[in-house]
């Protein structure tokens, strides 16, 4: 265990119904650090949660915890605090009425009750629904009282499975602004998330699980440079969908579709000269863009490389 | 390690939130405290005559014989207040037979022979299935017989003498005639036959079936509400409370604990509300043995509390757990005796019951209010009731540790 680390999992291997779930999986975390935990269903990723939670005992390995194995050492788990992915809370109570109880649940005394529902009113910045039921706030503010409720007894480490699912941007912002805001105050942060755009813009290190085995982990921003080096990618917008013939044609450009339809791209080192002679060829075949965009590559990109094995191979 | 003193603020904390629930679920609220009042009293007006006078009788009447006697009785009849007499119409006992059968009366009376002949005037009308109406019709109507028309029970008596007696005189014949005359015209006040009667305790106690349908009622419903409020641990499993405490330090016991507390409570608080009305509207005694009582519904309380968290925990999903409850709820209050009296039903029923809580606090109940005896029995029943409700809620917490994996 590194010094200074809250989070230490190293070697940890389990297996469930006859086939393994984690391979050997590292981990590290430290205080003021936030890591987001990405890879595709299956991979993992809630099994680990629930072994760091102590709530299985791997096979293998060991996670260290505060020092010590949280699955066998309760008081480890006094400086955890989890947001589950579903909105952990009572509907019917305040979110004050909520807090107020999930600290007394967290051992948290009486005499330090109402400063520490007041610290994370604060922190995640809903004081001004503070009296009102959960299940009358907006699905923004359900998720930050989730968080909340996981950090009313100032946890060390934060765990946050899927804190931004099923919620707009505006939404989104603020969760994420409630996550930077506890990073810099010292908690260190794990989150699970599918969302590649908010895991780019939070993470100070990601790591993809697949298969069970942690395939690629680092800062984004040097693994995406590692990655792709000096490519850029090139995203082509179509007007409408195109025939047998379109899909050989831009095929043959080297391009790919994407998950959004209508666009497809290709990773491209020479960047705009080649979206300019890109664009000439398509209008000659008939396939004229809406736009074309060139811009760098970006996590989802590392993801489906990832996914598809070829950054493991 | 979590101190005591934490264990039970932990443990308050979630008695809080079930009570706030409850308070801002108005439906709820209704259902856990005005409905088992009002079931009782539902159920003891039903049942309240079900073994005495109070039975009023609907019986068919068709007057085949149509003498100036048969008319008589059938007007008596009519009059009677014991019996709700109904002459049909064709009278005939074709008629009285298909409103038997029918169900539109409890049982039937041909008069088919003047009420005076010797041999067998009456013929009465019953469904087996009714096995107590047809000994009931018949002794109603013999009341109305002998206090209605008293002239004619001394003329059949006469004539049933006269053989014995070697024939009367005329002097002696003329006597009875006369001695009828005057009973047709004067009947006298009372005539109560062989019988006189006594009522085992005080009338207003209300008997022994108000005390049964108040227990009946409240385990019942403590039982009902129990399982509705332990349905309470799959929902905060499939919201993610449980996954939340169980990454904290005290796991999902103090949940645990605290409902059961709640739970128990809000069954004291259901069976404060139906032995109120027991008293207020019948006088059950239960200000009279409050020690007593205070410890039966802790008991039962604390028996349906513990066996609803011990039962919904061992369920995997809600769905199951809803099954089994409603199927505990109904056979459990159908076999104890919460639905039909217990005394009605076929001995290895009644046997059967031990197995529920439903008997054992029935019973308890009707000893301390009724019977007036706390004895061995509910000492017993006291034992019982405790035993299950603690053994459900070690089977929770046992429960509640193993979701850890």
């Amino acid at each position: 265990m590194t010094p200074g680390s809250i989070l230490t999992v190293s070697g940890v291997t389990y297996a469930y119904g006859g086939g393994p779930v984690l391979q050997g999986v590292n981990l590290e975390l430290a205080p003021g650090e936030i890591y987001a935990l990405l890879g595709p269903n299956g991979a993992g990723k809630t099994t680990l949660i629930r072994t760091i939670c102590g709530r299985i005992r791997p096979d293998g390995g060991q996670v260290l915890l505060e020092g010590a194995d949280p699955s066998r050492v309760p008081a480890s788990r006094a400086g955890l605090g989890l947001v589950p992915q579903e909105i952990a809370l009572y509907p019917t109570l305040t979110v004050r009425e909520n807090l107020q109880t999930f600290a007394a649940l967290a051992g948290v005394p009486r005499a330090r009750m109402t400063a520490a529902v007041a610290r994370a009113l604060e922190l995640t910045r809903i004081e001004d629904r503070a009296d009102q039921p959960i299940r009358h706030l907006s699905g923004g503010y359900q998720r930050r009282a989730n968080i909340a409720a996981a950090m009313i007894h100032e946890p060390r480490l934060l765990i946050l499975d899927e804190p931004t699912v099923g919620v707009d941007i505006d939404a989104r912002e603020a969760v994420d602004t409630v996550i930077r805001g506890l990073r810099d105050l010292g908690v260190a942060i794990l989150m699970t998330t599918h969302d590649l755009e908010q895991a780019d813009a939070l993470a100070d290190r990601v790591g993809f699980l697949r298969a069970g085995r942690m395939a690629l982990e680092g800062r984004p921003k040097a693994l995406i440079a590692e990655a792709f080096g000096e490519k850029m990618e090139v995203l082509v917008h179509l007007v409408r969908e195109v025939d047998e013939a379109g899909r050989a044609g831009l095929a043959g450009e080297g391009l790919e579709p994407t998950r959004t339809p209508l666009v497809w791209a290709r990773l491209d080192a020479d960047g705009y000269a080649a979206a300019g002679a890109l664009d000439r060829r398509l209008r000659q075949a008939g396939l004229a863009p809406k736009e074309i965009r060139v811009r760098e590559p970006s996590l989802a990109n590392l993801f489906s490389r990832v996914a598809e094995g070829e950054a493991a191979a | 390690m979590i101190s005591l003193g934490q264990r039970i603020a932990m443990a308050v904390a979630m008695t809080r939130v079930m009570a706030l629930e409850l308070v801002r679920d108005r439906a709820a609220l209704v259902m856990t405290f005005l409905l088992p009042p009002l079931v009782f009293l539902i159920f003891s007006s039903v049942f309240a005559g079900a073994t005495g006078d109070a039975i009023q009788l609907k019986l068919a009447v068709a007057d085949v014989a149509r003498t100036p006697d048969s008319i008589r009785l059938a007007q008596a009849l009519a009059k009677s207040p014991e019996v709700r007499a109904e002459q049909v119409a064709p009278a005939t006992a074709d008629a009285v037979r298909e409103r038997v059968k029918s169900g539109r009366a409890d049982a039937g009376l041909i008069i088919r022979a003047d009420p005076a002949d010797s041999g067998k005037p009456f013929v009465i009308v019953a469904d087996p299935a009714r096995a107590v109406a047809a000994p009931l019709a018949q002794a109603r109507v013999q009341q109305v017989l002998s206090s209605a028309l008293p002239d004619v029970a001394l003329r059949r008596t006469v004539a049933k003498l006269e053989p014995a007696l070697g024939g009367l005189s005329e002097e002696q014949a003329e006597n009875a005639d006369s001695a009828a005359a005057f009973l047709r015209t004067s009947p006298p006040k009372t005539d109560d036959g062989f019988f006189d009667r006594q009522d085992v305790r005080d009338a207003r106690t209300g008997g022994g079936v108000i005390a049964y349908y108040a227990g009946a009622v409240m385990i019942l419903f403590a039982l009902f509400s129990a399982m509705q409020g332990a349905l309470g641990l799959m929902e905060e499993r499939r919201t993610g409370v449980a996954d939340r405490l169980l990454a904290g330090v005290a796991g999902m016991g103090p949940v645990v604990s605290g409902k059961f507390v709640f739970l128990t409570g809000q069954g004291l608080v259901q069976a404060v509300a139906v032995f109120a009305t027991a008293q207020a509207v019948y006088g059950v005694a239960v200000l009279g043995h409050l020690g007593p009582w205070l410890v039966t519904t802790l008991a039962a309380a604390g028996c349906a509390a513990g066996l609803a968290l011990g039962l919904v925990s061992v369920c995997r999903t809600r769905e199951q757990a809803q099954m089994l409850s409603t199927f505990v709820i109904l056979v459990l209050a159908a076999i104890g005796g919460s639905m039909a009296p217990r005394f009605l039903m076929p001995p290895w029923l009644q046997g059967l019951g031990w197995f529920t809580p439903h008997a054992w606090v029935i019973e308890a109940y009707q000893d301390i209010l009724w019977r007036d005896v706390a004895g061995l029995a509910v000492y017993k029943a006291w034992g019982v009731l405790a035993a299950i409700g603690l053994a459900g809620l070690a089977v929770a917490h046992v429960q509640a540790r193993r979701l850890r994996r």
